[in-house]
């Protein structure tokens, strides 16, 4: 099977149809998509501002790490079950639109990103913990974090205006 | 009607309707919107788990007000600016619906609350209070904050 057959053999599926003919279900699971942001990326992105030194610079930046990741995961969490069920609801179509593959693409790249980070600056985050001024590469893992969730909602958001 | 007629003429001035009319224009905004969303509420959320101590134990709460508090502001001033456009492309649709009016009775309530009660609950640290006072003031906090998020979601699914 294609995957464009795939996806609308999965648009078919019983649990998709479900949310799909519900007056309701499709309201609360997207809205929780949109609510768990403020938990998943919001979170993420003051721990970027620390690592840009934009903010927390007299905190270590281990500390305001450990301190958001467990909501920022549990965030995630609910993002990345509301969004298959979203996707689920509307997968032939999704498949071929352009704002959809690139938020995949970046959703992708962004996971290289958290990757790279955990890696290469994270086990030495001892040496710089306390530093205003964060390694180079850090700071890049941390803008292009931003950058790449600020893409990530607009194609998100652009490409239900396409359905 | 009259107030109708007036926010109607604005809506037909030309940034407006070029909004309107564009592919792009709405989506950008919109896109906008979710972006104040999300820096917002987490800012929320997070002073809010400081307050209770259900999270973010390790820092103090002055510190994260202080720390986020350009951050919110710069964020709140994206989400209104961004929600003023979407209601001028399209006054009617949104004076006229019952999610658009309780959205906006949530956001003023939601205003007042964090500038008057949580702002004066942040100058001091959550030690100095009742465990029990922190944990209603936080309660009223997201309720009316996430109220507002859900409601603005209503508007696309009840108009």
């Amino acid at each position: 099977m294609s995957l464009l057959g795939w996806c609308q053999w999965l648009q078919h599926t019983f649990l998709a149809t479900t949310i799909t003919e519900s007056s309701w279900l499709f309201p609360v699971i997207e809205g929780s998509h949109i609510m768990a942001l403020s938990f998943s990326v919001g979170l993420i992105a003051i721990f970027d501002l620390r690592l840009l030194g934009l903010a927390f610079r007299s905190e270590p930046a281990s500390t305001i790490m450990k301190q958001l990741a467990p909501w920022s995961l549990a965030g995630f969490a609910v993002m990345f079950v509301t969004g298959l069920l979203l996707f689920m609801t509307q997968a032939g179509k999704a498949y071929g639109n352009a704002f959809f593959r690139t938020k995949l693409t970046f959703l992708l790249l962004l996971g290289i990103n958290a990757a790279v980070y955990q890696l290469k600056f994270y086990p030495k985050m001892m040496g710089w913990d306390l530093a205003e001024k964060t390694p180079a590469g850090a700071r890049w893992c941390a803008g292009l974090s931003l950058v790449g969730w600020a893409v990530v909602i607009i194609c998100g958001r652009t490409m239900a205006y396409e359905f | 009607m009259q107030i109708l007629s007036v926010l109607q003429s604005f809506a037909d001035w030309g940034p407006f309707v070029f909004l309107r009319d564009s592919k792009y224009g709405m989506p950008t905004i919109q896109s906008f919107h979710l972006m104040g969303l999300t820096v917002f509420l987490a800012i929320t959320v997070a002073m809010n788990l400081r307050l209770t101590g259900v999270g973010i134990r390790k820092l103090s709460l002055g510190s994260l007000a202080s720390q986020l508090k350009p951050c919110a502001m710069g964020a709140l001033a994206v989400l209104i600016t961004s929600g003023i456009l979407i209601f001028f492309v399209n006054p009617a649709k949104y004076l006229a619906s019952y999610a658009f009016r309780i959205k906006m009775g949530l956001l003023a309530c939601a205003v007042s609350f964090h500038f008057v009660v949580l702002a004066k609950a942040m100058r001091s640290e959550p030690g100095s209070r009742k465990r029990s006072v922190n944990f209603i003031i936080s309660a009223i906090s997201l309720t009316l904050w996430f109220g507002v998020g859900w409601a603005g979601r209503a508007i696309a699914f009840f108009p």
